[in-house]
């Protein structure tokens, strides 16, 4: 067989346009799911049990489901209880709540890294619980965490993806279109999965690029 | 080095009152029992070393005294207040009690002069102007005011553990405990920590020094207790203590630091006593 980029050229500007929708979904839904998974992940070290247990319950449930099936239960699932939400928000949403399971995770593992002294000594200096995670603990939890929070971030990207079960015009969904006018199935899903690798890759450049900025500060 | 000289200028000054109280306190982790039974007093501006093999509990009386571990049994009064219990907030306990670590605990993210200013600002509430102030003048004090900008990642381990006792002092606490200051320090570097917390001693601070560095607490303590198993196995005079210990765990102890030490740790003194005895 023949690849015959030609067919597809006129619809570039059409993935273009999804690959925008991809870019604003991904950073939205790595701004809400960082911010909820430092909630989570902090909750998953708290010193109350039962907060404790909550916090990993929400990860267990989070981690052992698929993103599909949470992606479903928030758009298809949810107008039955009478809450109708448009498809962009329903999968920002179901985005960020299940990359917050993984970035909880890694919050955890980052705040247990931090050594039992940097907590000793902001006791004896007075700091209660909530100030010395915010002022001693966190930041330095943070700059343990980049590197696996960058990894989560690129997943997150390609995981987007699913957002076209939702008929989000997003990058996939953009190329089914273009195939189902085009019948260049190949080519269409090669430009596609460029595009994707073009976007994994620029984000883990500007990762590295600021891992290697935080380090030298 | 700055120091004021009020406490121990004359033994009238000295206030007679309480500045910790321990009785009957019971520390184990698990099964291991860690202390049995201690009770323990330390007068206002007395500076009482803790010497003993390792296991023998030091560390955690001091760390049960900073409420650092919580306690089983007994009860702990700092000035007269209960202390061992939930009652206090770490900003109250904070306010009467500091702490120096083995291990320094600075905190690396940030500058030496964020180090000092935090908990002030952050607990005692002062402005940002204030606590720089007082932070460079205690910074000044241990002889580090030029790495104000440094972070405890440039700084020698000596200089790190001056940083910590300028920044525990930074809190104003009327009592300062130290944890082996200086046991994990290069030994060219014992010297300058050991010199800033003699000035501390000069300037009447209260103090309870957990060490390894006999001829240092002969030299500065007013009080020396020898402990092991978790027990206060002697206290006294720390020239008594060094020359004529009465119990024999104690005996046994010095002699085989005197091994290390020379005959210098069981002569008579070098240095002018401490006006405020025991």
């Amino acid at each position: 067989m023949e690849l015959d980029f030609t067919a597809i050229a006129p619809y570039l500007h059409m993935l273009l346009t999804g690959a925008k929708i991809t870019v604003q979904a991904s950073v939205l839904s790595v701004l809400f799911g960082a911010f909820l998974g430092i909630i989570v992940g902090a909750l998953r070290v708290v010193p109350i049990a039962p907060v404790r247990s909550i916090a990993a319950g929400y990860i267990y449930i989070i981690r052992g489901t698929p993103l599909l099936i949470q992606l479903f239960l928030i758009y298809f699932g949810l107008p039955s209880l009478g809450l109708n939400l448009p498809a962009f928000i329903a999968g920002i949403i179901g985005l960020s709540i299940n990359s917050s399971g993984y970035v909880g995770e890694i919050v955890r593992g980052g705040i247990e890294a931090v050594p039992k002294g940097q907590w000793e000594a902001s006791k004896v200096l007075g700091l209660s619980y909530l100030k010395t995670m915010r002022f001693i603990i966190l930041p330095q939890a943070i700059r343990n965490m980049l590197p696996a929070i960058g990894n989560e971030f690129v997943t997150l990207i390609k995981e987007s993806s699913l957002l076209s079960t939702l008929a989000i015009t997003e990058l996939t969904m953009v190329g089914q279109q273009v195939r189902s006018v085009t019948y260049a199935s190949f080519e269409t899903f090669i430009v596609v999965g460029i595009i994707y690798l073009v976007l994994t890759s620029v984000t883990s450049l500007f990762l590295r690029f600021i891992e290697r900025k935080w380090n030298v500060s | 080095m700055e120091i004021s000289v009020e406490g121990n200028t004359s033994d009238s000054s000295v206030s007679h009152q309480s500045a910790i109280d321990v009785k009957g306190l019971y520390k184990s982790f698990g099964r291991l029992s860690v202390l049995e039974d201690i009770s323990l007093s330390v007068k206002e501006g007395e500076v009482v070393s803790v010497i003993g093999p390792s296991g023998s509990g030091k560390s955690t009386l001091a760390r049960c005294i900073c409420r650092l571990e919580r306690i089983d049994s007994g009860e702990i009064y700092l000035y007269g207040q209960r202390t061992d219990g939930q009652k206090h907030s770490n900003s109250d306990i904070a306010r009467l009690v500091g702490m120096i670590f083995q291990q320094f605990n600075l905190f690396p993210h940030l500058s030496v002069l964020d180090n000092l200013t935090l908990s002030p600002m952050r607990i005692l509430g002062l402005s940002r102007e204030e606590a720089q102030e007082n932070a460079m003048a205690l910074l000044k004090r241990v002889g580090l005011e030029e790495k104000q900008n440094a972070r405890p990642n440039q700084l020698s381990g000596g200089q790190c553990q001056r940083v910590a006792i300028a920044r525990a002092l930074a809190m104003s606490p009327k009592i300062m405990l130290f944890d082996e200051p200086t046991s994990a320090l290069d030994p060219e570097l014992v010297g300058e920590v050991l010199e800033v917390i003699a000035g501390l001693v000069d300037s009447g601070m209260t103090m309870m020094i957990i060490t390894h560095e006999m001829m240092f607490a002969k030299e500065v303590s007013d009080r020396v207790l020898f402990m092991a198993d978790g027990n206060i196995v002697e206290q006294g005079h720390p020239k008594k203590i060094f020359t004529s210990p009465e119990v024999p765990r104690t005996q046994i102890f010095l002699q085989r630091l005197l091994a290390h030490f020379g005959k210098e740790l069981t002569e008579g003194e070098k240095r002018g006593e401490c006006s405020h005895g025991a």
